[in-house]
């Protein structure tokens, strides 16, 4: 009888995922943690705020809430004046009552009471109707009437303001009279009378406070947080933990790939994580059941029951995706640990800097769009939130909230699929997995010396260019002639330079800077393929911009192309090309097919590792790219000339496909002077609806084709990519 | 024509750069086989590349060169095929201290692809073997440490891999634990597994191993039967197996670079 089988790639990680949710599931104390800390959670956070919202509206309605106010009058005409008052209280309707206090009690006060009396606060307000005070309201002058407070009693703005209203009423009905006294009829006061037509249906009324909607804000963010909380502890366990008791290595030696292994470890930690996530909403939903019976009325406003489902149902679907990226996460943060304890270590700054992420979402202005819902983390909680109705808009439904819970899903699935091929990398990394002792600073140590990066070093000096170029923004000069080298200097040389001086890899490999393998003939027709394909492919990705976008672009991109027009316009020609084309071409080769792409590719040279290490480095280039709308053109340029390299084992190619490309705006403005339209499409396309013209597309085309020809003709070792570089 | 060994390496070599910058010849050409039924014992001292080879072996390492074929599998090009075949142990492979060894073998099996009919048969029976029945339901984490080293040498077993490798099993055992662990590989063996083992303990495997390779400085320096060695390292007197192995590697000392 033979025991030996081989399991499919699904069976694999399933049995990986039952075997580790066992052992999880046997470890009490995090299960409880994990589980039980958000159904304690959130009745704390809504007693208290409870609590705390009924002493708050209690106080504020205190203030708010129309009150009678006591009027001492004294003075030879206080009679006539009370009446006058009087006149006022009974004629005024109560739809002109707007602002008035619940009633104007008054009192006769003889004029050396009246201030021991406001200061005990048995009056509120004093006035002295002094002789000829009624002669002088039937004149035709302003009339000050002297209204004394009390100095003890603390100042009192709603009963001011109250009283306010009240004497403008009653200073509208002394105008009347005077009118009336002119012979001239009151409708002289009243020019306009606005009316409303139709029947509008009467609208939700206005909420008197906004605090719910903050606190929802919050909760979402809390969610997030302890969603990734649910994904802490089986992920330190599962990578991290096999090493630290001794049983990675025997899943290592099944009979599956290690992609498989990491993929039923990342099933493993995300039933867990969804656990906590239906575990959190569970208790969200009960406690806010039975949280509303203690909220003061007025601060919640009632969803439809449709929009509601609706709301829950999009917000679940985000969180899923967010549970997932959470999961996969966690894990390549700690696949490179060797204990639970380092693991640890190097995953609370990261859940720190993820919190920090999540609450971004809550800032003002942060709107549902594919944009910021496709930011991990945030995307979630901007899409849940809009769905609820949260923030300062009205809940989305519809059409708009499909499409933002669509790409949040996307790009969930995305940076889950790239994250698990990172844990991938760094659990085959031979460094890593044998590597000694844990040393505290580790990663402060120079490590040995190496052919090849590997794949956390291939993110370092993406990571130490972005810290350079923010942190020293203020230095870059605005004239583009400097801004580019500067930029290129420190995001790119910089960092690089930097890195692969401290991680003594060999240049050489590394870089794959030589020229391309196979005689002078095959080599010229990669180099001229190569140039082929670049130009093409500037001219596709300008076309498919303007009929995606149909001119309308961001700000940020209009002024990018437009300082680059200028620049092309108001240079040597040399000066413009080294700018646009040289500089960047060499340099973010260097960066992304050099470095990015050795350390995604290592040293197993696989054919599925190789594609995975082109999409990934395809994706950090389009990142770097920093506005959305270049993202889908440089991300297809990074494929093509990661590609490139990885079938011709050398740089050189991809920096002639690169300068070809970047080299195009230059190129039209030099053939076809400055054609309308032309110009604007340059660079990501300018503001006017242009359309290339249909002969430029197919001639695009067919460089493409003929480029992608030339290579092909070019790589001996088609069949065999990079086996001379082994 | 003979059979093919089941472990057959040929000239593996395997480099690396330490953290000084000074390439390190782990293991520089290391040639040996075993057929099946067979019991080899892999010797030398702490340093010598034992575990890197038997690292590579298990595919865990790549080797910078040569070359190792497991039942017909090659380690670089198939290195699933060889994990159907093989057992691994090393002296730090630990178990899983929340689940039973039922538990662990079954999971092995699993992921070993071994229909879930035939499953629960093929644990009871590995357990019956390992003398595992009484402890078969107790997690592991409070098991002693011979009765672990078997769990972990079943999980290695569940499959019925023809090729076994052990690095240095019997390291964590006492002396009961070692005798028992090792009556258990001599049963393996006449079941016709072959069995490559590496220790550093001489006296427990003396009597056991069919052959030995004894490797120094990252190379073998001798091989054969326990008869041989000593007659070949210790001309003229009869000896322990332990004095033939201290002559070949003094005499390698000599010769071979300086262990880094």
């Amino acid at each position: 009888m033979t025991y030996r089988g081989q399991p499919s790639s699904l069976a694999a990680a399933l049995a990986i995922a039952r075997r580790d949710l066992l052992e999880f599931v046997r470890d009490r104390r995090t299960l409880v943690i994990t589980l039980l800390l958000p159904m304690a959670t959130y009745p704390i956070l809504a007693l208290a705020t409870a609590l705390g919202l009924r002493t708050a509206t209690q106080e504020i309605d205190a203030r708010t809430a129309p009150a009678p106010i006591h009027v001492g009058l004294s003075g030879p005409e206080a009679a006539r004046f009370a009446a006058l008052v009087e006149r006022t209280l009974e004629t005024t309707p109560r739809s002109e009552r707007a602002g008035w206090p619940a009633d104007v009690a008054l009192a006769d006060v003889s004029q050396a009471d009246a201030e021991s009396l406001l200061d005990r606060g048995a009056i509120d307000l004093w006035i002295v109707a002094q002789p000829g005070l009624l002669a002088a309201l039937r004149s035709q002058r302003t009339v000050p009437i002297p209204v004394r407070v009390s100095a003890r009693q603390p100042a009192n703005i709603t009963l001011r303001e109250q009283f306010l209203a009240f004497m403008r009423t009653l200073g509208r009905d002394v105008t009347r009279d005077r009118v009336t006294s002119a012979g001239l009829p009151t409708t002289l006061l009243e020019p306009l009378d606005v009316v409303f037509e139709g029947d509008p249906a009467a609208g939700p009324p206005p909420l008197k406070h906004n605090v719910i909607s903050t606190l929802a804000g919050g909760m979402l963010v809390l969610l997030t947080v302890l969603t990734l909380t649910g994904a802490f502890y089986p992920a330190i366990d599962a990578i991290a933990g096999e090493k630290e008791r001794g049983t990675i290595e025997t899943l290592l030696i099944a009979p599956c790939r290690i992609s498989d292994i990491v993929f039923g470890k990342f099933l493993g930690v995300l039933a867990i994580t969804l656990a906590t996530l239906v575990a959190n909403v569970v208790s969200i939903a009960a406690t806010a059941a039975v949280a509303v019976r203690y909220l003061p009325q007025g601060v919640v406003a009632a969803l439809p029951e449709g929009a509601l489902v609706q709301a829950t149902i999009a917000t679940i679907v985000a969180f899923c995706g967010m549970a997932a990226v959470a999961a996969a996460t966690c894990l390549a943060v700690t696949t490179a640990s060797k204990s639970g304890k380092e693991a640890q270590n190097t995953l609370t700054p990261v859940i720190l800097l993820v919190s920090a992420v999540a609450g971004s979402a809550l800032l003002p202005g942060v709107r549902t769009g594919p944009l910021f819902a496709a930011i991990p983390f945030a995307g979630q909680v901007v899409v849940a939130r809009s769905a609820l109705g949260t923030g300062a808009e009205e809940p989305s439904g519809g059409l708009a909230l499909t499409l933002a819970v669509a790409v949040s899903l996307l790009s969930s699935l995305t940076v889950t699929w790239l994250l698990l091929q990172l844990t991938t990398l760094t659990l085959t990394d031979e460094d890593v997995l044998f590597r000694g002792p844990d040393v505290a600073g580790t990663p402060l140590h120079r490590p040995a010396r190496r052919r090849r990066p590997n794949a956390v070093q291939a993110l370092l000096p993406l990571v130490a260019g972005f810290a350079g170029l923010w942190y020293t923004q203020g230095l870059v000069p605005d004239d583009l002639r400097w801004a580019i080298p500067v930029q290129q200097m420190l995001a790119v040389l910089a960092p690089l330079a930097l890195v692969g001086w401290w991680q003594r890899v060999d240049l050489r490999e590394t870089f794959s800077w030589r020229w391309p393998s196979g005689d002078a003939l095959r080599s010229a027709s990669v180099m001229l393929g190569a140039i082929l394909l670049g130009g093409g492919l500037f001219l596709l990705g300008a076309a498919a911009l303007l009929a995606w976008q149909g001119g309308t672009t961001s700000a940020e991109a209009r002024q990018l192309s437009a300082r680059l027009v200028a620049l092309i316009q108001g240079q040597p020609r040399w000066l413009a090309w080294s700018l646009i084309a040289l500089v960047p071409a060499v340099c973010e080769e260097l960066l992304f097919r050099g470095w990015v792409l050795a350390g995604f590719v290592g040293d197993a040279r696989t054919r599925p590792r190789l594609w995975t290490a082109i999409v990934m480095q395809a994706a950090a280039f389009a990142l770097f790219h920093l506005l959305p709308e270049r993202m889908p053109q440089t991300f297809v340029l990074g494929l093509v000339l990661g590609t490139l390299v990885v079938l011709t084992g050398s740089l050189l190619p991809a920096v002639a496909c690169h300068l070809a490309h970047n080299s195009m705006p230059l190129a039209i403005l030099a053939i076809a002077g400055d054609v309308p339209g032309l110009a604007a499409a340059i660079e990501t396309a300018g503001s006017s609806p242009a359309m290339l013209p249909s002969s430029v597309i197919v001639t695009a085309a067919a460089a493409v084709a003929i480029g992608s020809g030339l290579v092909a003709m070019g790589v001996r070792a088609w069949r065999q990519p990079l086996e001379h570089a082994q | 024509m003979p059979p093919e060994p089941v472990i057959d390496v040929a000239g593996l070599v395997k480099h690396y750069h330490a953290s000084d910058g000074t390439v390190v010849r782990a293991v520089n050409g290391v040639s040996l086989t075993v057929d099946a039924g067979e019991m080899v014992g892999l010797l030398g001292a702490n340093g010598a590349g034992k575990t890197t080879t038997l690292r590579m072996l298990a595919t865990l390492l790549r080797p910078t060169s040569g070359t190792a074929r497991i039942a017909g599998c090659d380690i670089r090009t198939d290195p699933v095929g060889v994990r159907r075949r093989l057992g691994y142990v090393s002296a730090t492979t630990g178990v899983a201290d929340r689940l039973s060894a039922r538990e662990i073998f079954t999971s092995f099996g699993r992921l070993h692809g071994l229909p879930d009919e035939t499953l629960p048969e093929r644990v009871a029976e590995l357990l019956e073997q390992l003398d595992l029945t009484g402890c078969a339901d107790r997690p592991a984490g409070r098991l002693s440490s011979g009765q672990r080293q078997r769990v972990s040498l079943g999980r290695a077993l569940v499959h019925d891999p023809p090729a076994l490798v052990l690095d240095e099993p019997t390291n964590a055992l006492d002396v009961i634990g070692a005798r028992d662990l090792l009556d258990l590989l001599a049963r393996l063996r006449a079941e016709g597994h072959a069995i490559l083992l590496s220790t550093h303990r001489l006296h427990e495997i003396e009597n056991r191993c069919d052959r030995f390779v004894i490797i120094h400085g990252g190379g073998v320096v001798a091989t054969g039967t326990r008869e041989s060695l000593v007659a070949d390292w210790i001309r003229g007197r009869d000896g322990e197996l332990e004095e033939a192995f201290f002559a070949a590697i003094r005499k390698d000392a000599a010769i071979s670079e300086p262990l880094p």
